[in-house]
């Protein structure tokens, strides 16, 4: 049972990711006042990529056609460390957070590499930029992160959960608010959501993640374009998971698990609609400016870990 | 115990917590605009603090210090503040001497440094650390928000934070001051502020500009 | 096991004279790697075996030399001479066609001469138990290696830059002789058993001082930052395998010293001896990545590399010195595990990288990565075992640089749980630092990677490249099969290395998460492997035609990011540390907009030569300067001194 469990949460982190994706970007145009496209429209997207060939150039070797179906195996294997429904997870018993911060990396490894292989000038600027963004997140993320664990004197993510369900949720403490601050920056970072980077932008000056992928095609695109949409949905699953995950089931009945989805549900169209409304109000930056916009999440996460020892 | 308890008891244990968000906020901000609400915001978590120890203390005097302080300090001085915002029509940005990041990072280190400043006093007179540690963290970013800020408004700001950390201290080690001098507090306040507004003004009336920095003549 | 162990240092003995006498011989050529690889296999076999069963192999040459001279394996010994023999059978592999292929006459002799005495000379610094053998050892891995640089020619700034290896070298090498003099009143052999005994009962005053040399030589040794100068100038200049031994082997034996210093003769010492080498490992971890970030060469890129990895072993090293100091014996076996495993995880990937070097300017006579481009559509082979290695020295797990720098993450985690505030702020934070360097290194081997093997060569030469011979190719897969088979199934090292460890700290056991890592890993290789095959089966159909131009003719080489290109952002946001000198010059002067010819140089200055080694030129000079007045070729002044020599010493001797 809690394997089956363990399996659908993470099918679901998988299967539903294009869904939060088109969720955000309806609310965002709402918020706009424009009509905006229907919620299921990244999975015909998805469809219309996996149909269409795929196209390499011909300079390229093969770790141009193997970067994205790494990006994929990892991030999906990433999703596997969160636990969503209960406080478990099919590989968050065993790894830590600190092996989802490198499986991430590994993606974003490959992805940097692909870009290059291309050959064309837009697919190194987009590595030598996500490069930048994604040096300057890794440590925030990881003290962020250690700041959460060493709190709860647990690395692995379902013991920190664990340990988060039996707290009191008022009992605010400064280490999780410092942390949860500076772990939402590095989210967008990570993201790359406005205003870091802008999912919908096609112009090469503010481009990052978008000029990375832009000579693949087909269902090499469509893996990418997936995996990105479950490296968000993991990123809004691991906020619930660390810093709000009260109404997970503790115990395996229909009516527990029933409230677990609903609870859930409710906590990620919350953050879609926060996501949204950032999105929509603030103006992206400068990349130069990025590294401050880091910095400031670097320095939340120092004071946080800071505070793990000073406010014992 | 009621849920008003409950709620006072977690104000107290969490308005620390609020108060170094905003501060970290404060440093982080890059618009003028962005720093008046913050600091509205910090007044707000300022009141919720006094309301929450006058309930605990049962105390008339201090619930009549949280009115005023509501009055003044979230509404009055942030409304008369954006009003000159809007009119003086200057360029939006604080135009601070150092980056967002380094800005956090020192604000960030102040408060570590008001945390070591106050664990003797707080073993010696058993008064809440976090509180202490907050009161001294807003006295030491608000002469940091001066010292870094150029926008003559920005010193206004500075010093009204500094000051919210003088109110907080007086807070929390002897409860309050009497009525009379908290009331003659606030309308120096007000005054001041009313002062600095016309000196904004005049400043821009007779410069053309906000920048303190460039103010250099009195060196003679 | 000794009569094993007796062999293995005979034939490595016997190796260097075997080549001296195919000098003459063609036909006998082959003879010297084979009798190499021979001695280093049993070598490798003994130890294993030793190691296995826990004996203790010795071998006294006391009667024979003047001072007291003696070899002992212990697990610790035997650990790291097993890294000697693996890592250098592939290099020996490696060298018997790259030898052949590039050098002639005397070079090549020389090189098969003194690369068996090189590695001699590393298996007696590892095996040495005195003093006098271990410096022995010492010197003669310094003056041996630079006798290999100086095989590949000393013209002009090589000379200069030998010179500098050599000095640093020596000036290291005297702290070292001051540590193992500061036993001398206490231990008269200078046999380590007394060193080991009498350094409890020594005053702390005497043991800290004794900490500091062995940190100062060790430290120079291995290329800590501020004292890693020689090894950027070093490596790039030595023929590949020269440099691949020097990087992950040579530096190592200072990583065993200085382990055996620290922890087997000192045992626990105050906090602060761990936090100094905490700091000048994150120190050297930092400016090592971010210096390598900004090179163009393969191999000066790799040589600062080699400065951060040292920096991370370095990191763990402190973080179990402190651990140990607080009481916490089984945080502080953890970090000295990472410690350890990361130092074989760099030797393997390190000469993997090193050696693909080779490869690469074996192919395209270049190691300047402006020049080089696509390569591995044109060796797949090496491509392929450097594609592993750059995954590995970045740490993505699945590949063994992971495993070392996860466990050394745990350690710093562990820092939160003690008691006094100091190391649970400190630790913990550390952890950040590990995070940065991990960041930047990926960075910095991304650029490697991408520009060097992927998309369009960038040269003429890089476009006729071909695939090495098979010997090279071979070289170069051995050390990359290994980094992924301990990245997915690292109990096969952590279990003989926890061996190691509760040797010098008795009492410590396997820590639990190493055991959860080795768990871990394996399912989480096969759920990606699966999940890849998934995807891989239902891809669809693949057309090749070329990237779209924006409508122009066509792509050229030009149009790629270049390696400088790609690390200007990062190198722009930490421009503080590179401090760039750039020059722009436009002609004619005062048109901007219309010019003939724009030039532009930008020179990277590194910090640390301009603040902390200018100073200490300079007054060495004036110093120098000064004495040469005493210098005035006139032979009766020559006389004067001898006389007044003569004067002092008498009155020296009477008074005293």
């Amino acid at each position: 049972m809690k394997l089956l469990l363990d399996i659908v949460q993470a099918v679901l982190l998988v299967a539903l990711a294009p869904l939060v994706r088109g969720i955000v970007s309806r609310i965002k145009a709402r918020i706009q006042n424009r009509q905006g496209a229907s919620v299921w429209r990244p999975y015909s997207e998805l469809r219309k990529l996996f149909a269409k060939e795929d196209l390499v150039p011909p300079t390229a070797s093969f770790v141009f056609r193997l970067s994205p179906v790494l990006l994929f195996a990892v991030t999906v294997a990433a999703a596997a460390f969160i636990p969503v429904l209960h406080a478990s997870a099919l590989l968050g018993t065993m790894g830590d957070f600190i092996l989802l911060a490198y499986l991430l990396a590994f993606g974003r490894f490959f992805l940097m590499l692909g870009a290059m292989d291309g050959g064309g000038a837009f697919g190194g600027m987009g590595a030598s930029r996500e490069a930048l963004v994604s040096t300057l997140a890794e440590a925030p993320l990881l003290l962020a992160l250690t700041a959460v664990a060493v709190v709860a004197r647990i690395a692995t993510l379902a013991g920190i959960v664990q340990w988060t369900l039996q707290q009191d949720f008022f009992r605010l403490s400064a280490v999780h608010a410092l942390a949860v601050a500076a772990l939402a920056l590095v989210a967008i970072a990570e993201t790359g959501r406005i205003p870091v980077d802008n999912p919908t932008t096609h112009l090469e000056l503010t481009m990052i993640h978008e000029s990375m992928v832009l000579e693949h095609s087909g269902p090499s695109l469509a893996l990418i374009e997936w995996a990105s949409a479950i490296k968000l949905n993991v990123m809004i699953a691991l906020l619930i998971a660390l810093f709000a995950p009260w109404g997970m089931a503790t115990a395996f009945t229909a009516a527990g698990l029933a409230i677990a989805i609903a609870v859930y549900a409710l906590k990620v169209a919350a953050l879609a609609v926060v996501l949204a409304v950032v999105e929509s109000s603030v103006a992206k930056l400068r990349m130069y400016m990025v590294p401050d916009f880091l910095g400031v999440a670097c320095a939340l996460s120092i004071l946080a870990v800071v505070f793990t020892a000073v406010m014992r | 115990m009621g849920l008003v308890d409950i709620a006072a008891a977690k104000t107290l244990a969490s308005s620390a917590v609020f108060i170094f968000i905003t501060l970290l906020l404060l440093a982080s901000a890059k618009r003028t605009r962005t720093c008046i609400v913050l600091f509205s915001m910090q007044g707000a978590v300022v009141t919720a603090q006094i309301l929450a120890t006058a309930y605990v203390h049962r105390s008339a005097e201090a619930y009549a210090i949280a009115f005023l302080v509501l009055v003044i300090k979230v509404l009055a001085i942030p409304y008369l503040l954006l009003r000159i915002v809007d009119r003086l029509n200057m360029p939006r940005e604080v135009k601070a001497s150092t980056t967002s990041a380094q800005s956090v990072f020192i604000t960030a280190a102040l408060i570590l440094l008001s945390f070591l400043v106050v664990q003797p006093y707080v073993r010696a007179f058993n008064i809440d650390e976090d509180m202490l540690a907050a009161a001294i963290a807003l006295v030491l970013t608000g002469c940091f928000l001066m010292v870094s800020r150029k926008k003559a408004l920005m010193q206004v700001i500075g010093l009204l934070v500094l000051e919210n950390g003088v109110f907080l201290a007086a807070l929390t080690s002897t409860f309050g001051m009497p009525l009379v001098i908290e009331i003659g507090i606030f309308f120096d306040l007000l005054m001041g502020v009313f002062l600095m507004g016309l000196f904004v003004f005049r400043i821009r009336d007779t410069f053309d500009h906000l920048d303190v920095s460039k103010l250099r003549r009195l060196r003679g | 096991m000794i009569y094993g162990f007796n062999t293995f240092l005979l034939l490595l003995l016997v190796a260097p004279i075997v080549s001296l006498l195919c000098v003459k011989m063609k036909k006998a050529r082959a003879l010297s790697p084979i009798v190499l690889v021979v001695a280093l296999l049993t070598g490798a076999a003994t130890t294993g075996v030793s190691f296995w069963r826990g004996d203790r192999l010795s071998l006294d040459l006391s009667r024979l030399t003047p001072l007291p001279f003696a070899l002992t394996v212990d697990r610790l010994s035997a650990f790291f001479l097993l890294l000697i023999c693996a890592v250098s059978v592939p290099v020996v592999l490696y060298s018997a066609s790259y030898i052949e292929r590039h050098y002639e006459g005397l070079r090549r002799d020389g090189l098969w001469i003194l690369l068996p005495a090189f590695i001699a000379s590393m298996v007696l610094v590892v095996t040495a138990s005195t003093g006098f053998a271990f410096l022995f050892g010492w010197e003669l891995m310094t003056l041996l290696s630079a006798g290999l640089i100086m095989m590949e020619g000393d013209a002009g700034q090589r000379r200069h830059n030998i010179f500098i290896y050599l000095l640093m070298m020596h000036v290291g090498a005297a702290a070292v002789i001051g540590a193992f003099l500061l036993f001398l009143p206490h231990a008269p052999g200078l046999t380590f058993a007394a060193m080991r005994t009498v350094a409890a009962q020594m005053p702390q005053g005497m043991r800290t001082a004794i900490f500091l040399l062995a940190f100062l030589g060790f430290g120079t040794k291995a290329g800590i930052v501020p004292l890693h100068l020689w090894l950027p100038r070093a490596h790039p200049i030595a023929p590949s395998p020269v440099s691949a031994l020097m990087s992950a082997v040579m530096l190592k034996t200072a990583v065993y010293a200085f382990v055996r210093f620290g922890f087997d003769f000192l045992g626990t010492g105050p906090a602060w001896w761990g936090y100094l080498v905490l700091a000048a490992g994150a120190v050297s971890g930092v400016l090592g990545v971010l210096y390598a970030l900004a090179e163009n060469d393969i191999k000066r890129l790799l040589a600062y590399s080699s400065v951060e990895n040292i920096g991370i072993i370095f990191m763990a090293i402190g973080a179990a010195m402190v651990l140990r100091a607080y009481g916490a014996p089984s945080l502080a076996a953890l970090a000295l595990l990472a410690a350890l495993l990361h130092a074989i995880n760099h030797a393997l990937f390190k000469s993997t990288l090193f050696l693909g070097a080779g490869s690469v300017s074996d192919a395209t006579h270049t190691l300047n990565m402006e020049e080089l481009g696509g390569l591995l559509n044109r060796m797949p082979v090496t491509g392929i075992a450097m594609l592993v290695a750059c995954c590995s020295i970045i740490g993505l797990p699945l590949f063994n640089g992971f495993v070392g720098e996860w466990l050394a993450f745990r350690a710093f985690l562990g820092g939160s749980t003690l008691p006094p505030i100091a190391p649970a702020i400190v630790l913990p934070l550390v952890a950040g630092v590990l995070a940065l360097i991990g960041g930047v290194a990926a960075a910095c081997f991304a650029k490697l990677y991408g520009v060097v093997f992927l998309s369009r060569p960038r040269s003429e030469k890089a476009e006729h490249a071909r695939e090495v011979p098979v010997l090279m190719q071979l070289g170069v897969a051995l050390p990359a099969a290994a980094c992924v088979l301990i990245g997915v199934f690292p109990a096969i090292v952590l279990w003989p290395l926890m061996t190691t460890i509760s040797e010098l700290m008795p009492g410590t056991a396997m820590p639990a998460q190493a055991t959860s890592i080795a768990t871990v890993l394996p399912w989480l290789a096969l759920a990606v492997i699966a999940i890849v095959a998934v995807v891989a089966l239902v891809r669809r159909t693949v057309r090749v035609t070329a990237t779209w131009a924006c409508g122009q003719p066509g792509l050229d080489a030009r149009m790629q990011y270049s390696g400088t290109a790609l690390s200007k952002p990062l190198r722009k946001v930490f421009s503080q540390v590179y401090r760039p000198d750039r020059a722009v010059n436009i002609s004619p002067a005062g048109q901007p907009y219309f010019p003939e010819t724009i030039s532009y140089r930008s020179v990277r200055t590194t910090s640390f030569e301009r603040a902390l080694y200018r100073p200490a030129v300079d007054a060495v000079v004036a110093a120098a300067h000064r004495l040469r007045r005493l210098q005035t070729g006139n032979i009766q002044v020559y006389l004067l001194y001898l006389f007044l020599a003569l004067v002092s010493l008498l009155l020296f001797m009477r008074f005293l």
